[in-house]
């Protein structure tokens, strides 16, 4: 149950994939997008001058945009030509969900093994033992308030 | 002169291995002639590093292009500071750099260690010497800084116009400068577990090695943001290039055990993990290495690929199984009984703290090498980037900024509720208000609302220790509000000059947030005289302008800045095309403020029509991230800065050592 919920928490810290589908924008479909000129950059940011990749590709967003076609549509068609390192991202499906939920799990089991340890720790704690009343002579009593004085009176 | 570099750097291999056998040999049969012989060899091994490393800075200097580096990197045109830069600008030249650094801090660590941690010493001596003997290996028999060309090039190729940068001048020296320091923790960690001194002692001693580490870290990675977003013109200062992560995951496990270690050293606990941590930050740093050589990932550093990565991946597991295997070794010894009162602790806080730092990390090498696995399982290349480390690392980084606000005031051991109470009810009003009057100013509901009220908290909680510290203070001791900041600082530096950092950390988080959430970009075509709107800003493409000289063309767009009716400033984003790897480069153009940068690329232009196409973003706030930078540097130094007791033991100790000198 506990991990069912972290999981939806996941999902929902991931942002819902395909949300946004309706309303993709240029920007966000050239950022879904890696150039192919080896900057190693989004589509979005690569500004290589006149790129032969990136340049064609923003137009070709624009167009198929302008044409009525959807973000899934559109990130297919690019997927279909380059394969899918295209994608700036790993897509939500079959093993790219390795990618995606691997770190969330490590942290999730980090969390429980550290909670489980700090639970232990703070459970074996050995109770503080309890001030021994050793008996003090009266002498050594003695000085030590003599000394105490002597201090206090110091500028 | 190069064949005596060469000589030197062969010289120096013999006398490292000579060390590292002497120095094991020292510390196993308990032989102190041994040891101080592993110890003069390390010495020796510094002086002929930096002989070599001052002929290759020699040849490149006097244009010698009769060597293979000094043609591929430099030319007689590139100014002296850049030929300079080009000492590690290239693979060969990186690699001797990293050898002369290491051998440098070697010698400081055997001076200050002359009379203290006698036992660890010669494994700390072998540990830095296997390091060394690594690095020259690789510079001895795979690839020689000093290779002599077979005919003489009449002009050098010029370094990569990319690097021809001031920030350049730093970042790569700062960042090795981070990644070699490592190494000093790393080999009192292999000193304490192969001598089975396993108390804090090696601990204490490093101390101030792993915040200079980290400190260096800090601004390599600061000073590579401020490059990227300055050179390469995209908006940005941090892509999750694969290199840029591989800087980025030492800085966060060096950043981890900063804060785990004061639970060592307050409760000598987790004695493992400490370890654990210092021995990940220096194989994250060789890692690093490797993916910025091997070109197993591609990067925008690809600039630095060469054939070493089976060497660098070979010397990483050996790191891993020597580190590994002595820690196994002592592991029955290396446990301590755990002595955590509370989850509502602050040793439970930096618990927590190091498995979100740890976290980050690991999700940071998961995307790093996730391609590489894709690639093996399923034979489909994919690209991991920054949709991915951004989704999977903002909400990461909020637990973080949060635990950043809680570690510094919750109490150690036990925090009552009264405690509690006194500790967070001011930041936690401050964050309050902060949310509300964010939300008044219309600011969204995201990651950056909860950055900003976050940060506030977290500033809440290092104000008020400010605050309260200062007040103490005045109230016992009728000081003035500045003597007793000064002093409040003063007594206990670590302290507060780990708040200053906290802010710096904060101060970074919100720029980082402002300007990813809130970023204006248009591109647009104009002719000359026309106009764009970004943001408040209208811009006015005014003429183009060209200059020329033996090194580079240059083509510059004038264009006038234009805010509620008045010119505010002129800007001049260039093409620049260097002549001799004819390369074309971007200079970006900026108007910065704190409150925002307006930055201006010229993005392309043609020359027919006379069209400039402007590309223009408004980034908000990302001067808080260098300034954050100030902050950190400023922290650390606080941090470091030795208490007046130090610099007279320190004083009386070096005229001590004199005395038999005179």
């Amino acid at each position: 149950m506990k991990v069912g919920a972290a999981l939806v928490l996941v999902a929902l810290l991931l942002g819902a994939p395909g949300i946004a589908a309706a309303t993709a924008t240029q920007q966000e479909l050239e950022e879904s997008l890696t150039c192919q000129c080896g900057c190693g950059l989004t589509v979005h940011s690569c500004n290589h001058l006149q790129c032969q990749s990136g340049e064609p590709m923003k137009k070709e967003i624009a167009d198929r945009l302008a044409a009525g076609e959807d973000k899934e549509k559109i990130l297919a068609a690019f997927r279909g030509r380059y394969g899918e390192k295209i994608l700036s991202a790993p897509t939500f499906h079959g093993f790219n969900w390795f990618a995606w939920l691997t770190p969330f799990a490590a942290l999730l089991l980090g969390a429980l093994g550290l909670t489980r340890v700090l639970h232990r720790w703070t459970h074996e704690t050995p109770a503080p033992v309890p001030p021994v009343a050793t008996p003090v002579d009266s002498a050594l009593r003695s000085r030590l308030e003599r000394e105490l004085a002597e201090l206090d009176r110091e500028p | 002169m190069p064949e005596i570099g060469r000589l030197a750097v062969c010289l120096a291999l013999l006398f490292a291995a000579y060390s590292v056998v002497t120095s094991i040999l020292g510390g196993v049969r308990r032989r102190p002639d041994f040891v101080r012989s592993g110890e003069h060899a390390a010495f020796a091994v510094a002086g002929l590093v930096v002989v070599a490393a001052a002929i290759l800075l020699r040849a490149l200097l006097q244009h010698d292009f009769t060597l293979e580096y000094v043609a591929a990197y430099s030319s007689s045109s590139l100014p002296t500071q850049y030929t300079v830069a080009a000492l590690w600008g290239g693979q060969k030249g990186s690699l001797l750099f990293w050898a002369f650094m290491l051998s440098l801090f070697t010698a400081i660590v055997q001076i200050q260690n002359r009379d203290r941690n006698r036992a660890l010493m010669p494994y700390v001596t072998a540990t830095l010497m296997t390091i060394a003997f690594f690095f020259l290996a690789l510079l001895t028999f795979v690839t020689d800084p000093f290779e002599r060309l077979p005919v003489a090039a009449r002009e050098g190729a010029d370094l990569n116009p990319l690097l021809q940068n001031y920030w350049m001048m730093l970042h790569p020296p700062s960042l090795y400068t981070g990644y070699v320091s490592a190494s000093v923790p790393f080999a009192f960690g292999i000193a304490a577990l192969a001598s089975g001194r396993l108390g804090d002692q090696w601990i204490r001693s490093v101390r101030r090695w792993a915040l200079f580490s980290w400190s260096f870290l800090t601004l390599g990675n600061l000073l590579g943001a401020r490059w990227a977003y300055e050179v390469l013109g995209w908006g940005g200062y941090w892509a999750w290039d694969p290199v840029e992560n591989a800087a980025f995951m030492p800085w966060l496990v060096s950043t981890a055990y900063l804060h785990s270690v004061m639970i060592q050293e307050k409760k000598d606990m987790l004695r493992v993990w400490n370890l654990v941590l210092v021995l990940l930050t220096f194989a994250l740093t060789i890692f690093g290495t490797f993916l910025t050589r091997s070109g197993v990932i591609s990067s925008v550093h690809s600039f630095t690929q060469s054939g070493l990565g089976p060497f660098f991946i070979g010397f990483l597991l050996f790191v891993l199984v020597v580190s590994g295997g002595l820690l196994v070794y002592r592991l029955p010894d290396l446990r301590t009984p755990a002595t955590i009162e509370s989850f509502f602790s602050r040793e439970a806080a930096f618990l927590f703290n190091n498995l979100i730092l740890v976290g980050i990390a690991f999700a940071v090498f998961w995307g790093t090498v996730f391609p590489v696995l894709s690639e093996w399982v399923r034979g489909v290349k994919i690209t991991v980037g920054p949709p991915f480390f951004n989704r999977v690392n903002a909400p990461l980084g909020l637990v973080l900024l949060f635990f950043t606000g809680v570690g510094p005031v919750i109490a150690w051991r036990r925090a009552s509720p009264r405690n509690l109470r006194r500790a967070f009810t001011g930041p936690v009003l401050t964050a309050l208000a902060a949310a509300v009057a964010l939300g008044v100013a219309g600011v969204p509901p995201g990651y950056a609302y909860l950055t900003f009220v976050l940060g506030c908290f977290a500033l809440g909680t290092v104000g008020q220790e400010f605050w309260r510290g200062v007040r103490a203070r005045q109230a016992m001791l009728h000081e003035s509000a500045p003597r007793a900041l000064s002093r409040l600082v003063g007594k206990n530096r670590r302290r507060y000059g780990g708040y200053v950092i906290h802010v710096g950390v904060v101060s970074a988080f919100v720029a980082i947030a402002a300007s990813t959430a809130f970023r204006i970009e248009v591109t647009q075509p104009l002719k000359r005289g026309e106009e764009m709107q970004v943001g408040k800003f209208r811009l006015r493409y005014e003429r183009i302008t060209t200059a020329e000289d033996a090194h580079l063309s240059r083509l510059a767009a004038e264009v006038s800045v234009w805010r509620d009716g008045r010119q505010i400033a002129t800007l001049a984003p260039e093409k620049r095309f260097y002549k001799k790897p004819q390369q074309p480069t971007t200079e970006v153009a900026m108007r910065s403020t704190l409150t925002e940068d307006l930055y201006v690329v010229l993005g392309s232009y043609d020359r027919d029509s006379d069209l400039a196409t402007i590309q223009a973003f408004v980034n908000p706030l990302v001067s808080w991230l260098w300034l954050g930078g100030i902050f950190m540097a400023c922290g650390t130094i606080i941090t470091m800065w030795p208490a007046a007791a130090e610099r007279r033991a320190t004083a009386f100790a070096l005229g001590g050592a004199r005395v038999p000198a005179e």
